[in-house]
């Protein structure tokens, strides 16, 4: 298990290095080069030559490559001119509140995909499966700002209930003290993992219905009751922590729509503000971030799936 | 005494998109207290569904529609989820095919039979778990303790079968049902579940019900029989008097067909011709008449009841077996056509194959970017034989034992770690690039399993081209001739071309691999289980054309199979392998009458033979253990774990193979059952020089 | 009573049930006079059966027609604005209202919807094309080079795709083609994924080994055997893509990194739609884009499920 996990570790690690390197090159892609799109086409010729001497964006690649990973390590995601604010400082103050609405989206999205999915198994083909499907098959369809707009006009903007906006504020305390603004935005976030989950569940358990197991376990007098949540429930649920592991890049997606519909003052909210402004190093530094968090994930998700499932943890 | 259980008329069906399956269609039997009923039959025949009706576990779509399963006395086939619920695991225990897949993979082995226990007994977890531990000791499980928080896939095929028998039995059922319980296991541990759930059944009180298509089991463990065909019963009585004098053509056709039968005089096996009826639209009259050797108008018009002279032995037959007034041809049940391998073999014939030191190991590894090798299956260990030109070598064996390994070496599949093969003459491994691919016409392969073996998209005659066009052999027409050939001699249909495997039976995809065995004319066959997934009727028809086109075309075959029967009936020679080893080898009815190794003795004796006096005479042989760890295997005689002979030695030194007669009959064992010859020619020379 | 559902057959399999009678046979064989079917056929009468993959496919066609054939038929000037129009109500020579430039919106649907289906399905394609090579030789080269082209993909998949997109529309100011390349350059990395781990599982399969024992290359292998086996699954991604891409390429629109004026995409028509939210009721610069993406996304997926319960059928059948 901990050669496992060493190993794990050793991959992420390479693949670090070429996300690392592919990131660098992005900045490079700016017409013009980095300095210029973020002095904008009125620098002169000097000034964006000092800049690069500056910021050594003058170098050969590998200098830089290698300076700016030093960089990173020590926690230096570098400085945001336009905003005036590290990007560490910036990221400080911005992903705890887009944590609060992830988390809550996804926790929402699993409290009803999960249950619902079982349910669906159950009772499938019936009226009330293919009503639930119909609702899955919205939630993969209906793009997430469209959905987020519908329930602004319909809940905030028609009928007054909540409101248009996010909770405005600097700190997760503000945010978690306007409960009523962040219904929406967390409803929206939740539709489309809904969807996902439910519809996963659904053919999972269905699955495991007919399998071998399942027989055994009715020839030993269990109830359906029990052979659902005693035997099928933990089997599928192993699929879906996984899932949720590698999930990431969804739930990045999500949170950046959402923000910017609702103007909640989170990371992805700053992230489509730097990229309008061309505030490069903030964008580097964020998807430098969302990467390792999405290799986090995915190695949370292979591990979890080695925990759980004891013919992995003991072969 | 009222019988157990009984069931009376029972009819159930399966509602599928296509149609309804009537897959048993009026069925009455009795268990009485103690006693192993067996139900018997080939697939699709509905014995299987009729075991699952009695506790109404059908799949989705399948209902009883009609008739009565009473248990003791009360009804149970109407009773509803929960009222049946008090009988499942609690009156009635039932055991499943296929451990592996039965059992819950992400529970441990212990919580799972507890919970067994605890839907039935107002228990604590703690006593239940000790209930586990008592059952699962009683089932012969070793080291109950550190094993029952254990998952399954720990566990051996046969240890997680008698997981599976512990828990049927946690709660001392009356009656046991075990639907083939031994079907996925290899011979010897086979015997050891068959014995242990016969011990089980005397020492509890149960009564047993034993499905299964293996004649030989029924015959060593079944104190009653009923055969089933087509979803309903052909004949039903007790062991001993259905071997002795069965009365349904069905039964007897049956025994025809066995290869067990036919093994000493090597005759042809009685094929019965055609397949099982649909189901979905069951024919009037008797349903084996289509196939029948003596059905009149009057079998396929009016249904015959199940009747007899006397209770005891009842069949469903207006023409049964010794009656008077049979139409047709008296029984063929063989020709007196001596093959090849009926006669001792020819030692002075040109070799055709030979083996020298075969190794091959496989690595093991973990890991999932740098894969690291953890270890070394030791999967062919030191093999050599020969084959000669015109004979049938039949490579016998357990799973694990290398005899696919050698196939695929043999032909191609895989290169060998060490070792040599030569065919005719020329080192296999020594050519190569065009030669040898063109080499590669010489020995072809058939295919256990015909449906993975034959691509799903391809229809049959481009199947059958396919080596013709990589071989460049032949114009277009020349090819078209061939493959009609080709299809004549292996009795498929000119019409075959044009279709996909899967809409042939499981007989005639084989027959089908067996056609693009032949295209490149090969000179030897290599033959993996050909047989082992086709039920005995269709079995035969495979056998009986694998030998006929051997004589017509002079075909050499390597037979690999893990059946003891089919292989003593169709080879030359016999060798006998266990864990990488070759440890027997010689003339067929030498090995399998004289054995001289343990193991081979061991394997014949653990064999189901459908003859139920030598079954009930078998009772203390056979092999016992598990089958030790390819990666580490035993020292010196691998073998020596499980061996009643075992000494000192075996241990330390590895036994070389050794003559035991003049016809090349070598075993290698340090303490063999018969006298090596060297020990003979010793012994006589002694006494010579003693006389003298 | 239930009634078993699709893909069931190969459970009852298990219990030697006979699902479907096998051409009958003696002792050579006399197959049953049916006409010989197809792996093709079978999988589109599979498909077929399934009522909400036809509803699917004609919807399809339904938008393609309403985009493509719409213009010709329904005549309005999507390049010049007239600021005197914009947002001007429904009615009239205007079915739709006007946009905020002045635009007829129904018109502008139709140009937007063409720009959406071709992103879309060209996205899709060329994702699906590269992914499927590039999984399929790293699928059979194995070893090594396997690991290698796998470590790539994984890397490409940490990143967030959509981080990446939007600092690129940044950069490039795309025109649809370039949009076309810049969606297929992220997809492509499950296609890859997927295709490779198919790749694998053929790899295995005995009638590919049987190719060696007749004497055949490995070439010959995968192009005839290993292939035409995997198409099933490469066609039921495919679709899926095109669904996914127009809803990726809606987001950007929407985010104002999309396409730019004067193309348009019914994500960058919600864009300015959104604008309008607050004051007044401004319904036909929202709904009607966002409705087509919905029934345009659910009808692929409908054809998309069925194509894969009809190749699942297809290869389940015993």
């Amino acid at each position: 298990m901990i050669g496992y996990l060493i190993r794990r570790i050793l991959q992420m690690l390479i693949v670090l290095f070429f996300v690392t390197v592919f990131t660098l090159f992005l900045v490079h892609l700016f017409p013009g080069g980095p300095i210029r799109a973020l002095l904008g086409p009125r620098a002169t010729v000097e000034q964006v030559a000092y800049f690069n001497k500056l910021y050594g964006f003058d170098q050969p690649f590998y200098v830089q490559y290698g300076k700016w990973v030093w960089q990173l390590l020590h926690g230096n995601l570098g400085y945001s001119p336009k905003l005036n604010q590290t990007v560490t400082g910036l990221i400080a103050q911005d992903l705890p509140k887009t944590i609060v609405l992830v988390g809550l989206g996804t926790l929402v999205s699993l409290v009803f995909g999960i249950p619902l999915g079982m349910y669906q198994a159950v009772k499938r083909y019936t009226v009330s499966d293919y009503v639930l499907t119909g609702i899955s098959f919205l939630g993969y369809a209906t793009p997430t700002f469209f959905f987020a707009l519908l329930l602004v006009e319909w809940f905030a903007v028609d009928s007054h209930i909540f409101p248009p906006f996010a909770p405005q504020g600097s700190s997760v305390g503000q945010v978690l003290s306007q409960p009523r603004a962040l219904v929406l935005p967390v409803i929206a976030y939740a539709f489309l993992l809904y969807a996902l989950w439910s519809r996963y569940m659904r053919s999972s358990v269905m699955d495991n219905l007919v399998q071998d197991y399942v027989r055994t376990a009715r020839a030993k007098g269990a109830s359906e009751r029990r052979v659902l949540w005693g035997h099928i429930f933990r089997n599928s649920l192993t699929a879906i922590v996984t899932l949720l592991g590698l999930s990431l890049p969804t739930l990045v997606a999500g949170a950046i729509f959402i923000e910017v519909v609702f103007n909640y003052p989170g990371m992805g909210l700053a992230f489509y503000n730097a990229a309008l402004n061309v505030d490069y190093q903030t964008l580097l530094g964020f998807t430098v971030l969302a990467t390792l968090a999405t290799i986090v994930g995915n190695l949370l998700a292979d591990v979890s799936y080695a925990v759980l499932d004891p013919r992995v943890r003991y072969t | 005494m009222a019988p157990l259980l009984e069931i009376s008329d029972l009819h159930t069906e399966i509602r599928l998109r296509q149609g309804v399956v009537h897959a048993v269609d009026g069925v009455s039997l009795q268990v009485e207290h103690g006693e192993t009923l067996g139900i018997v039959g080939e697939s699709g025949c509905g014995k299987t569904m009729t075991a699952l009706s009695i506790m109404n576990l059908l799949p989705t779509g399948g209902h009883i529609t009609g008739g009565s399963i009473t248990l003791a006395g009360t009804e149970i086939s109407g009773l509803s989820d929960d009222a049946l619920r008090n009988v499942r695991g609690n009156e009635i225990g039932m055991v499943f095919q296929d451990p592996l897949t039965s059992l819950n993979p992400t529970m441990t082995v212990g919580k799972q039979i507890s919970e067994a226990v605890l839907l039935h007994r107002e228990v604590s977890k703690e006593q239940a778990m000790d209930r586990a531990a008592e059952v699962l000791d009683l089932v012969g499980l070793p080291r109950v303790r550190e094993r029952i928080n254990e998952y399954p896939h720990q566990f051996s095929g046969g240890m997680r079968q008698r997981v599976m028998i512990a828990m049927a039995l946690a709660c001392e059922p009356k009656l046991l049902i075990a639907d083939e319980p031994t079907t996925a296991l290899d011979v010897t541990i086979q015997k050891q579940i068959l014995e242990l759930i016969d011990d089980l059944r005397r020492r509890l009180g149960m009564a047993v019900i034993l499905v299964t298509h293996d004649l030989g089991v029924i015959a060593g463990r079944a104190d009653r029989v009923a055969v089933m065909y087509a979803g309903k019963i052909a004949e039903t009585t007790d062991t001993g008097t259905l071997f002795a004098n069965p009365r349904h053509p069905y039964t007897e056709a049956l025994f025809h067909a066995l290869p067990d039968k036919a093994a000493a005089t090597r005759q042809r096996l009685y094929s019965i011709p055609g397949l099982p009826p649909d189901l979905t639209h069951p024919p009037t009259g008797c349903r084996f008449a289509a196939r029948c050797r003596y059905a009149t108008d009057r079998c396929r018009e009016e249904e015959p009841t199940l009747r007899g002279e006397t209770v005891q032995h009842e069949f469903a037959c207006f023409y049964p077996v010794g009656a008077a007034e049979r139409a047709g041809a008296a029984v063929a049940a063989s020709e007196p056509v001596t093959y090849a391998s009926a006669l001792p073999p020819d030692t002075s014939g040109e070799t055709l194959l030979r083996v020298q030191k075969l190794v091959k190991d496989f690595p093991v590894t973990k890991g999932v970017v740098l894969q690291r090798r953890v270890g070394w299956v030791s999967a062919v260990a030191d093999v050599s034989f020969e084959i000669r030109r015109g004979e049938t070598f039949g490579l016998v064996g357990e799973s694990g034992c290398g005899k696919t390994t050698i196939g695929r070496l043999v032909v191609g599949l895989d290169t060998p770690t060490a070792g040599a093969i030569n065919f005719e003459g020329k080192d296999l491994a020594k050519v190569s690039g065009r030669q040898y691919r063109r080499d590669r016409r010489k020995i072809q392969f058939m295919f256990q399993d015909s449906y993975s073996s034959l691509d799903p998209r391809m229809r049959a005659g481009t199947i059958l081209r396919e080596p013709l066009a990589v071989q460049g052999m032949g114009s277009k027409a020349e090819q078209q001739k061939r493959i009609s050939e080709m299809l004549d001699h292996v009795g498929l249909p000119q019409t075959a071309v044009d279709r996909y495997p899967h809409e042939f039976s499981g007989g005639q995809r084989q027959r089908l691999g067996f056609a693009r065995a032949l295209m490149l004319s090969p000179d030897l066959i290599v033959a993996d289980e050909p047989v082992s997934a086709l039920d005995v009727s269709i079995q035969a028809q495979v056998l009986n054309l694998m030998r006929d086109l051997q004589r017509e075309l002079g075909l050499t075959y390597l037979f690999i199979s893990h059946d003891l029967a089919v292989v003593r009936y169709l080879s030359t020679r016999i060798g006998v392998m266990y864990l990488g080893k070759l440890v027997e080898v010689g003339p067929a009815d030498e090995v399998y009458l004289t054995p001289a190794h343990p193991y081979t003795r061991g394997l014949i004796d653990s064999a189901p033979t459908p003859d139920p006096h030598a079954e009930r005479a078998k009772v203390d042989a056979g092999v016992r253990g598990e089958l030790p760890s390819a990666i580490h295997p035993p020292s010196g005689c691998r073998f020596r774990t499980r061996c009643p002979l075992a000494q000192e030695i075996c241990a330390e030194v590895e036994p070389p193979l050794r003559p035991f007669s003049v016809n090349s009959h070598q075993a290698a064992c340090h303490f063999p059952l018969q006298t090596p010859i060297e020990v003979e020619i010793a012994a006589t020379a002694t006494a010579q020089s003693q006389e003298a | 009573m239930t009634i078993m559902g699709p893909g069931a057959e190969s459970q009852l399999s298990q219990f030697g049930v006979l699902t479907e009678a096998p051409p009958a046979e003696g002792e050579g064989g006399v197959l049953t006079a049916t006409k010989p079917r197809s792996a093709l056929r079978r999988g589109w009468e599979v498909f077929a059966e399934n009522r909400l993959a036809l509803v699917g496919v004609g919807v399809v066609v339904f938008m393609v027609l309403f985009c493509f054939v719409g213009p010709l038929i329904y005549r309005t000037n999507q390049i010049n604005t007239n600021l005197q129009l914009a947002t001007c109500r429904p009615g009239g020579a205007h079915l739709l209202g006007c946009d905020e430039v002045g635009y007829d919106q129904l018109g502008r649907l139709m140009v937007g919807g063409q720009t959406s289906l071709e992103v879309g399905i060209a996205a899709a394609l060329v994702a699906v094309l590269f992914g499927t090579l590039y999984g399929a030789v790293s699928g059979f080269a194995g070893g090594f080079i396997d690991s290698f082209l796998m470590r790539i993909v994984d890397a490409g998949l940490s990143i967030p795709y959509i981080m990446v997109v939007i600092i690129l529309s940044v950069i490039f100011h795309p025109s649809p083609i370039i949009m076309i390349f810049l969606i297929a350059a992220f997809y492509w990395l499950g296609v890859a994924r997927l295709v490779r781990g198919e790749t694998l599982t053929l790899r295995t399969r005995e009638y590919v080994q049987a190719v060696k024992v007749i004497g055949g290359r490995d070439i010959r292998a995968v192009v005839r055997h290993v292939v035409p086996n995997a198409i099933g699954t490469i066609v039921v991604q495919a679709t899926f893509a095109v669904a996914d891409s127009i809803l990726i390429l809606a987001g950007l629109g929407f985010l104002g990194v999309g396409v730019q004026p004067p193309a348009t995409d019914w994500g960058s028509m919600l864009s300015n739609g959104l604008t309008y939210m607050q004051g007044g009721n401004y319904w036909w610069l929202i709904y009607p884009p966002g409705i087509l993406i919905i029934v345009t996304c659910i009808a692929i997926n409908f054809i998309g499920d069925a194509l894969r319960d009809a190749f699942e059928t297809r290869l389940q059948r015993r």
